[in-house]
């Protein structure tokens, strides 16, 4: 127990690092999401297949896999291409390999979710002179989240749990200090055990703002 | 109870009136098959056109190819004088200056069959939305005309409610005011009323009426023969893409010279 609290700072600082790495991966991700679900849904081929092809391929390999890529394989290509030795940051590979993941998921959701708002709203939308855009922003954009938020929920929790992975290239996160902490007190159990909990508490009160959010979403739905 | 006279003498004024919108010989066809086979069309201000024909005949596709949500093929739209410019684009018609179009589009507002009101805007939100972000009125005063069009169509009192929470007449009613909002030059309607339940058509109806009695310039795609007869003082019967009748509604009602439009009366007189 003494251990748990004389590590606990160092503890505090790895989560600091999840949370960062989650949530920064999720802006990228998100931003990254929406417009390859915009270029799935373009009426231009060279746009949507492109889109498909490498969403299609990054859902299909292993998300460890995508890391050690963008990690080792990344400073590889740095150093041929560029012929200087540039070493990737763990945090920034990590970021890169976790949102292309993120990406690539949420594009199906957000795909999805424009599909679920009726046409007609877009059609009255150009029909009063809105732009493309303006239809877009005011009419399409609010309304796929109530249908998005649940699964992007998904994608959040699988995220905050994949950058476990990012510790095995260095970041020192959450997962990374606590093995510290458990190879050095050689209390494996209580530290592995403490990571599980935090990594359960982020979820729950993920889980309850994410219901927050879905309500809040869900605006002018009509309740049946 | 309804002021005939009213649109009698609206009427009389018509031929004096400047011309709102002027359509020539649009054409429109989805590969092989022509929906419209060229269809003119000149309303001045304050007509009030009816169009019939039965489903198939090219009367919604004519509607929607006014404000280009469908491409025309072919043919000519002016509204108040202004063309709107179109180009040739890998064979196909395409608008000239997309800005031009959503400038016209802002006048010649739509109300659709199945309403297609904003489901995450409060009802007021929908009826000032395009004040704000396509004249560009202040928010003040987008919401005090869109507050006083909503009491013009009784609906004020739903203001903050969402459309999924109104029933089908009250949500073609909020979409009239949102087309009122405007100051369109002309208001389309695309059988405003096929989509309520028979309960619910005359409140949209008495709002239309009213309407055409204050001197709007409309044209309305629709199946009710009481309107065309009573409200539209110009009718045009709709055959296979082409004008098979066209005249003042109780005449050609009366003395329909097409065999077609004869069967069409006699099928929904029943």
């Amino acid at each position: 127990m003494q251990n748990l609290i004389d590590y606990f700072p160092l503890l505090m600082q790895g989560l600091k690092i999840t949370l960062l790495l989650a949530v920064s991966t999720v802006a990228v991700g998100l931003v990254l999401g929406l417009a390859l679900a915009m270029a799935k849904m373009s009426r231009h081929g060279w746009l949507s297949r492109p889109a498909f092809a490498v969403t299609n391929f990054l859902r299909g390999i292993p998300e460890f896999l995508v890391l050690l890529v963008i990690y080792y394989g990344g400073s590889q290509v740095l150093n041929d291409v560029l012929g200087i030795s540039v070493d990737v940051s763990p945090f920034l590979a990590g970021l890169v390999a976790l949102s292309l993941v993120f990406g690539s998921y949420a594009s199906e959701t957000f795909r999805g979710a424009f599909q679920s708002v009726p046409k007609g709203q877009v059609e009255a939308g150009r029909a009063y002179g809105f732009t493309a855009w303006q239809c877009f922003r005011l009419i399409q954009l609010p309304q796929i989240w109530k249908v998005a938020i649940p699964g992007l929920g998904n994608l959040w929790q699988g995220t905050v749990k994949d950058t476990a992975l990012v510790s095995v290239i260095g970041l020192d996160d959450l997962m990374r200090k606590s093995n510290q902490a458990a190879q050095s007190t050689r209390e494996p159990f209580n530290f592995y055990l403490f990571a599980a909990l935090i990594f359960l508490a982020i979820t729950l009160v993920s889980m309850v703002i994410l219901a927050r959010l879905e309500k809040r979403a869900s605006r002018g739905v009509r309740r049946s | 109870m309804h002021a005939g006279g009213q649109v009698a003498a609206v009427n009389g004024s018509r031929s004096a009136a400047p011309v709102a919108l002027e359509i020539r010989d649009i054409r429109k066809s989805y590969g092989a098959h022509e929906v419209l086979k060229g269809i003119s069309l000149t309303a001045h201000e304050h007509d009030v056109v009816a169009i019939l024909g039965s489903s198939g005949s090219g009367k919604s596709t004519f509607l929607r190819c006014i404000n280009l949500l469908e491409m025309p093929n072919g043919g000519e739209v002016r509204v108040k004088g202004e063309l709107i410019r179109m180009t040739m684009r890998r064979g196909e018609p395409v608008p000239a200056d997309m800005k031009q179009v959503d400038r016209i589009r802002a006048k010649l507002a739509m109300v659709f069959q199945q309403f297609n009101l904003w489901q995450h805007m409060t009802v007021l939100e929908n009826v000032t939305a395009a004040q704000i972000h396509v004249l560009g009125r202040p928010k003040a005063e987008a919401a005090a005309k869109g507050e006083a069009m909503l009491a013009k169509v009784g609906v004020a009192d739903k203001r903050s409610h969402y459309p999924g929470q109104l029933s089908g007449g009250q949500q073609q009613r909020v979409a009239i005011a949102r087309a009122l909002a405007m100051d369109p030059e002309v208001m389309l309607f695309d059988e405003p009323t096929s989509a309520l339940d028979p309960e619910l058509v005359n409140e949209v109806l008495k709002v239309m009426r009213d309407l055409a009695a204050e001197g709007r310039t409309m044209l309305v795609v629709t199946h009710e023969m009481g309107f065309a007869r009573e409200a539209a003082n110009r009718l045009m019967f709709f055959h296979k893409g082409l004008v098979e009748e066209e005249g003042a509604p109780r005449e050609v009602m009366a003395n329909p010279k097409s065999e077609r439009f004869r069967q069409f009366l006699s099928g929904s007189l029943k």
